[in-house]
This record gives C-alpha cells, sequence and structure tokens, in this order.
C-alpha cells in the first residue's frame, strides 16, 4: 500500500494543487498577517521622504514573474502617489517596457497622478550595466526622450533632474540578479540609496544586503506585497493571493509529510 | 476586440496547462508561438528603445548638423550635435555582430565581445570588492563593536556569534586547499548544515513564488475569462 | 590582427574602467562618460548573435526535417507577425500591444506557472529527510513555507498556544532567514564576488581568453 502511495501518479498531485487554488480563487478568505522588518524598513523610508522627492522604480521582472512584484509595484506607487513623492520608471528587461508602461499609467489614473508631473516612464535600454552606471552621470545621457518619445528636458519632473544625486531612492522590482547590480554599481559607485521588492526564488539571499545597510528595506514575494497593502490599509492581489497561496503551502507540507511517512514505513519493513 | 484578447489569452493558457496531462500539439504549438512571439517583441523593443535612440538618431543629427555647417548655417547646436558623427565608431563596432552570419569572418565578432567583456570586468573589480567583499566583512565584524559599546540585546549578541561561526564554517566547507579532516571537517560539516538551512529557506520561499505563478494564472482564468461569460 | 587586437581592446576597456573609478579629474570623468556611452550603443547589436542563432537553429530543423520540424514554422510566424507589425509601428502601437498583451503575456506567465505543479509533485517524491542534512533543509523549508503564508501562525497560535511565543511560525521563519541563512548567504556572496573579481583580472590580463572563442 505503501508502495503505492509512494508512486502515485503525478497527475493526482496536479488535480490536487488545481483544486486547492481554485476553491480560495472562487471564495476568497482573509486571514491577519504580520509585518516583518524588510518591509516595515522600506515603508519608513518612503514615508518619510518629504513630498516633492523623487525615486526611480526599475520594473526588472518579465512577463513570466509578474505575480509577484506586479502588487508590490501597485503598493508603492500608490503611497508616492499619495505622499506626493514623484516616481521615475525605467526597465531594464527587454521584455517589459508595455506592461511597465500600462501599470503605471493604471495607478496613476487611480490616484490623480499626472504624467510628467508626478510620474515618467523612461522605458528599456539594453545593456544592464551599461544602464545602471550611464544613468549615475547623465540620465538625460542614457533616456534622451521618454517611452513615448518625448524629450527628457520637456518634462517636467525632469527639470531639475541629471542624476543619481537628485534620486532620493531607486526601489527595484526584480526576478533576477538585477538588484545585486544595483547594490554593486548604483550604490557601491554612486551612493544611490536601494531598496527592493523580489520575486520568492530570490528573497533568501537579499538578507545580507540588508543587514549591511546596503538595501534600505524589501519587499519578499507575495508576502511583501502583502505587508505593504496591510501598512497602507488597502488590501489587494498580495493580499488576496497570500491567502489563497495559505491552502497549497498546507497541501504541499501534507505532501511531503506524507511521502515522508510512507518512506520510513516502508525503509523500516525493508530493514 | 478585447473580449477577443481575453478569450486568445485563455485558450493559449489552457493550451500550455494541457502539458499537465502529457505533451501534446496544443501544448508545442503554444510554446513555439511564445518563442517566436517573444523573439519577435525583443527585437522591435530593442530597435525602438536601443539602436535608434543611441546610435541612429545622434548620428542622423549629427550628419544634419555637419550639412548644416558645410552650408554656413551652423548654430552653437549644430555644432554641439555634430559629436553625434563619432558615434560612427561604435556603431561601426556593434555592426562587427553581423560577421557571425559569415564563417569566413566570424573572428570579427571578437572585437565588440572583447570591449564588452573588458568593461563589465573593469567595472566590476573595484565594485564588487567594496560591495561584496569589504561591505559585507565588515557588516559581519560591525556587531562586535556594538557588543563591545553594550548596545547590543542578548538576542542581537547571540546572533551575531552565529552569524559570524556560519560565516566562517562556510567558508571553510568552500576551501579546497586542505583535506576537510580533523578540525576543518568539523568546521566544514558546520559549515554545510548552515547551507542546508540556507537552501531550505530558499526552497521554502521559492513555493510561494511559483505558487504565486499559479494563482495569478487561475486569477486570469476565474475571473477574467469565466468573469466575462458569466 | 585576430586575436591581439581584441586582446589588446579588452585591457584598455578593462583597465580604463579601473582607473577612471579612482579618478575624478574631468578628464579621466569624460573618458569615463565616453566607454559608457561607446558600451551603451554597442550592446544592442548582441542582439544579432541571439536571433541568428535562434533562425539558424530552426532552419536546420526545417530542413532536416527532424521530429516536431512543423512547429519551427510555428517560431517563424510569431516572430515574423511580431517583427512586421513592431518595427514600422513601435511598441507603443495599439496591435503590438494587443499582442504582446493577450499572446505572448498569458503565454509566458503561464510556462512558468506550471512550476507550481512541478514543484508540489517534486517535494511529494524527491523531499525525504534521509540524512542529517536533508533533514535539515527539509524542516527549514517546511518552517519557512509555514511562516510565509497567514495560515502559519493561524496554526501556531491554536495548537502551540502553551509556548510563551505569539505568532511563532512567522518569527521562526524571519530568524532564520536573518541569521542562519544569511551566514550561509554571505559565505556564497564572498566566495562568488573573490572568483568574479580573479576571473576579471584574468580576462584583463589576458590569461583566460575563451570568449574568443576557437580558431585562429
Amino acid at each position: 500500500m505503501f508502495e503505492k502511495l509512494m508512486n502515485i501518479d503525478r497527475r493526482i498531485i496536479f488535480v490536487l494543487v488545481a483544486v486547492v487554488v481554485i476553491i480560495p480563487t472562487l471564495i476568497p478568505i482573509r486571514l491577519p498577517t504580520r509585518v516583518a522588518e524588510p518591509t516595515q524598513k522600506l515603508y519608513d523610508y518612503i514615508d518619510e521622504l518629504p513630498p516633492g522627492s523623487t525615486i526611480i522604480m526599475a520594473f526588472d521582472y518579465g512577463p513570466s514573474s509578474l505575480a509577484e512584484p506586479e502588487p508590490m509595484a501597485k503598493a508603492v506607487l500608490q503611497h508616492c502617489f499619495n505622499k506626493d513623492v514623484r516616481v521615475i520608471g525605467i526597465t531594464l528587461y527587454a521584455n517589459m517596457p508595455t506592461l511597465a508602461d500600462k501599470l503605471m499609467q493604471k495607478i496613476a489614473t487611480e490616484n490623480g497622478a499626472v504624467y510628467g508631473e508626478d510620474y515618467t516612464f523612461l522605458g528599456y535600454r539594453p545593456g544592464a550595466l551599461q544602464v545602471i552606471l550611464g544613468m549615475g552621470t547623465n540620465i538625460a545621457g542614457v533616456f534622451e526622450t521618454d517611452y513615448h518619445g518625448t524629450a527628457i528636458a520637456e518634462i517636467p519632473m525632469m527639470e531639475n533632474i541629471t542624476n543619481y544625486d537628485q534620486i532620493d531612492l531607486l526601489l527595484d522590482l526584480a526576478a533576477g540578479s538585477s538588484t545585486e547590480a544595483w547594490i554593486i554599481y548604483a550604490n557601491t559607485r554612486y551612493n544611490l540609496k536601494i531598496a527592493a521588492g523580489v520575486t520568492g526564488v530570490i528573497i533568501a539571499q537579499m538578507y545580507p544586503y540588508l543587514q549591511t545597510n546596503q538595501l534600505v528595506g524589501f519587499m519578499p514575494g507575495y508576502l511583501g506585497a502583502t505587508e505593504y497593502e496591510k501598512l497602507l490599509n488597502a488590501p489587494g492581489d498580495g493580499t488576496i493571493g497570500l491567502n489563497t497561496a495559505s491552502f497549497v503551502h498546507l497541501l504541499i507540507i501534507g505532501l511531503v509529510a506524507l511521502g515522508n511517512i510512507a518512506f520510513f514505513i516502508q525503509r523500516r519493513r525493508e530493514e | 476586440m478585447e473580449v477577443l484578447g481575453i478569450w486568445i489569452a485563455a485558450f493559449l493558457t489552457l493550451c500550455i496547462f494541457s502539458f499537465l496531462y502529457r505533451d501534446n500539439p496544443f501544448y508545442r504549438f503554444a510554446e513555439h508561438l511564445f518563442i517566436g512571439l517573444s523573439v519577435g517583441y525583443s527585437i522591435v523593443v530593442t530597435i525602438h528603445q536601443g539602436f535608434i535612440p543611441l546610435a541612429w538618431e545622434p548620428l542622423s543629427e549629427g550628419v544634419n548638423a555637419l550639412q548644416s555647417e558645410l552650408t554656413s548655417e551652423g548654430t552653437p547646436e549644430t555644432k554641439e550635435a555634430l559629436s553625434g558623427l563619432f558615434k560612427i565608431i561604435p556603431i561601426g563596432i556593434g555592426l562587427l555582430f553581423f560577421a557571425r552570419l559569415s564563417p569566413r569572418h566570424t573572428w570579427l565578432i571578437r572585437y565588440p565581445i572583447a570591449i564588452l567583456i573588458g568593461f563589465t570586468a573593469g567595472a566590476a573589480i573595484p565594485n564588487v570588492l567594496q560591495a561584496s567583499i569589504f561591505e559585507q566583512t565588515y557588516g559581519t565584524l560591525t556587531p562586535f563593536a556594538a557588543m563591545h559599546a553594550g548596545s547590543l540585546s542578548t538576542g542581537d549578541i547571540v546572533g551575531a556569534i552565529l552569524i559570524t561561526i556560519g560565516l566562517i564554517c562556510t567558508l571553510v566547507y568552500f576551501f579546497f586547499s586542505v583535506e576537510h579532516q580533523g578540525p576543518v571537517g568539523w568546521l566544514s560539516k558546520v559549515g554545510i548544515a548552515f547551507l542546508m538551512i540556507g537552501f531550505g529557506a530558499a526552497f521554502g520561499n521559492t513555493v510561494m513564488g511559483r505558487v504565486a505563478l499559479l494563482i495569478h494564472r487561475v486569477g486570469f482564468l476565474i475571473n477574467d475569462w469565466l468573469g466575462s461569460i458569466f | 590582427m585576430k586575436r591581439q587586437v581584441p586582446l589588446a581592446l579588452c585591457f584598455l576597456f578593462g583597465i580604463v574602467m579601473i582607473l577612471t573609478q579612482f579618478s575624478p579629474h574631468s578628464y579621466s570623468q569624460g573618458v569615463y562618460r565616453e566607454v559608457i556611452n561607446w558600451n551603451l550603443i554597442i550592446n544592442p547589436f548582441a542582439l544579432i548573435l541571439a536571433v541568428a542563432t535562434l533562425i539558424q537553429t530552426h532552419m536546420t530543423r526545417i530542413q532536416r526535417r527532424t521530429e516536431h520540424w512543423q512547429y519551427s514554422l510555428v517560431v517563424f510566424l510569431g516572430m515574423a507577425v511580431m517583427v512586421l507589425i513592431g518595427i514600422p509601428l513601435g511598441p507603443q502601437n495599439s496591435y503590438v500591444e494587443w499582442l504582446y498583451n493577450n499572446l505572448q503575456v498569458p503565454m509566458d506567465a503561464t510556462m512558468f506557472s506550471l512550476l507550481a505543479f512541478f514543484i508540489a509533485s517534486a517535494a511529494y517524491r524527491a523531499f525525504r529527510a534521509r540524512t542529517f542534512e536533508a533533514t535539515l533543509l527539509l524542516i527549514t523549508a517546511l518552517i519557512v513555507m509555514m511562516g510565509n503564508v497567514p495560515v502559519g501562525d493561524l496554526i501556531w497560535n491554536s495548537v502551540l498556544s502553551w509556548l510563551p511565543m505569539e505568532d511563532g511560525a512567522s518569527k521562526v521563519r524571519q530568524w532564520i532567514l536573518d541569521i542562519p541563512n544569511l551566514a550561509s548567504r554571505r559565505g556564497i556572496i564572498l566566495g562568488v564576488s573573490l572568483g568574479v573579481i580573479s576571473q576579471s583580472i584574468r580576462i584583463i590580463l589576458g590569461i583566460e581568453r575563451s570568449y574568443l572563442g576557437g580558431g585562429d
């Protein structure tokens, strides 16, 4: 019986996973969450920025990983627009500009932010290292125009911005190694403050940088998005998603436990 | 157009999910279409957000400025735009990538590759040294100064000591110039334990990440697609 | 010409990037800016390599009529549609955005969401406490998974309510990430960084030449 259990058709597991995602999506629930230090630090930093400050939001993820960074971007944009903090959007990913542009437009419309005054999207330039280092000397040297072709010089909020010296924070929404690149080349070379919102896969490697203050703060995956939404008191996609994720996590923990019980019983029998 | 878009997106989503049952023509069609479209989109974006603003526009402005200068209609702006002509050199070097298409001249792509690699290596040496070696070492030792000043709680002291032990043992594990026997072997074993905890944490977080991707797609199918029908 | 010039160029650009980092002189910074500009211009051309390789691979599949070669035509179809509409009209054009939003994004996102199913299946089949190390990895993963979702604290507070710690799942998870995980990650960062630096020095000095490829 246990051998049968261990060699169960994987499609049965797939069906179980599908069921525990579909049911909570149809019937959403809300469980209480705590806010951990990394997200709290980021929230506090943005919250304490004086009105008129400028941050860069780097959309360094692609459609393949948008589930986690998108709710983070929404929450932080909402926070910035409500605090009169200006946002410059860029991306180091070639397959991202359309998504980032539309997302910024959507959140800006919802919060009454004006393009060119409260936010702008500069788009994409190839070569992450070249872009990071180039913007440190002259942003207009890398992005002479915004994504829609308007010259940087004609964008009101860019009037007094030359390089990183006038930027208060760079928030990297990352699904790869871009946060480390921003830390190594923008923070070390130009003293630009860096924060991040990262997908689950890279959460663990952010902690050494947080402890050294090379990262001001960061949002760890779905959990980070949920925490930021909680701090804003505006539950959104992160909160809904994380509550649904609870059930899948329980299923996977149960499967691991079951697999191990079957494994140990079988091993004892063999001995 | 919007409804059609949702239906097509839903169809392609289901085509890819069909792989869970087994490999099939619907999945293979969607997979290959995705590769083609994403490469096509990358080409479009790289041309419009890379070639045109960084190479073509400054160069054409430089050519126009040169024409103005030659016809004595030059202004201070045209003199500045003339500098765009110098971009012909990096553009020429970049064009050497096309040598990849001719087996006899493939060696020419070594020129742009060498420049890009030299640039990356040169930028890495001082910055990686500072950001990843000095800062990380500093971060490990700083709590001991605070400990000496008496400004750390008991929990923080234990944490700082554990981090130092863990770091040393992890480094010992990666140090292959000495045989891992005796005290070195023990330190290396502790290092493995720390690494396993690190990998376990990474796995736990990865589960959250992967599950998030699935929830997002199921959310699309239920809310956007089925929501548009019912 | 075929090897010496690229090696010299690599050395030159590498050394310039190092030296200009330490010199604030306006000439030095001018050179630094120009080097970055050159690299910004050269970089997009590297796309040619990727596209040429992809086209060659699929052309070969079609020519040799290998298994499922017909799908290579689909690759070319997708690429041609996007390129023929996108290059003249630009990525901001509504048709390009429609193709991107309704075809590329859903497929890309779904492709990677399959991993949720496979990670569940792999966890069930392969995640076994066979050895001490494997047990450590397994227990840590389970704690972090519980701490990542709100239901973890809910279970902790109901099942382990006799413990003097509330919301223990998320607190223990946080401690694991803050201390032992940080220590091992820092060890990896130091090791990788030393490797990056030594490799960079070898590249600049021309000791490491594998990027030149084979041939003369």
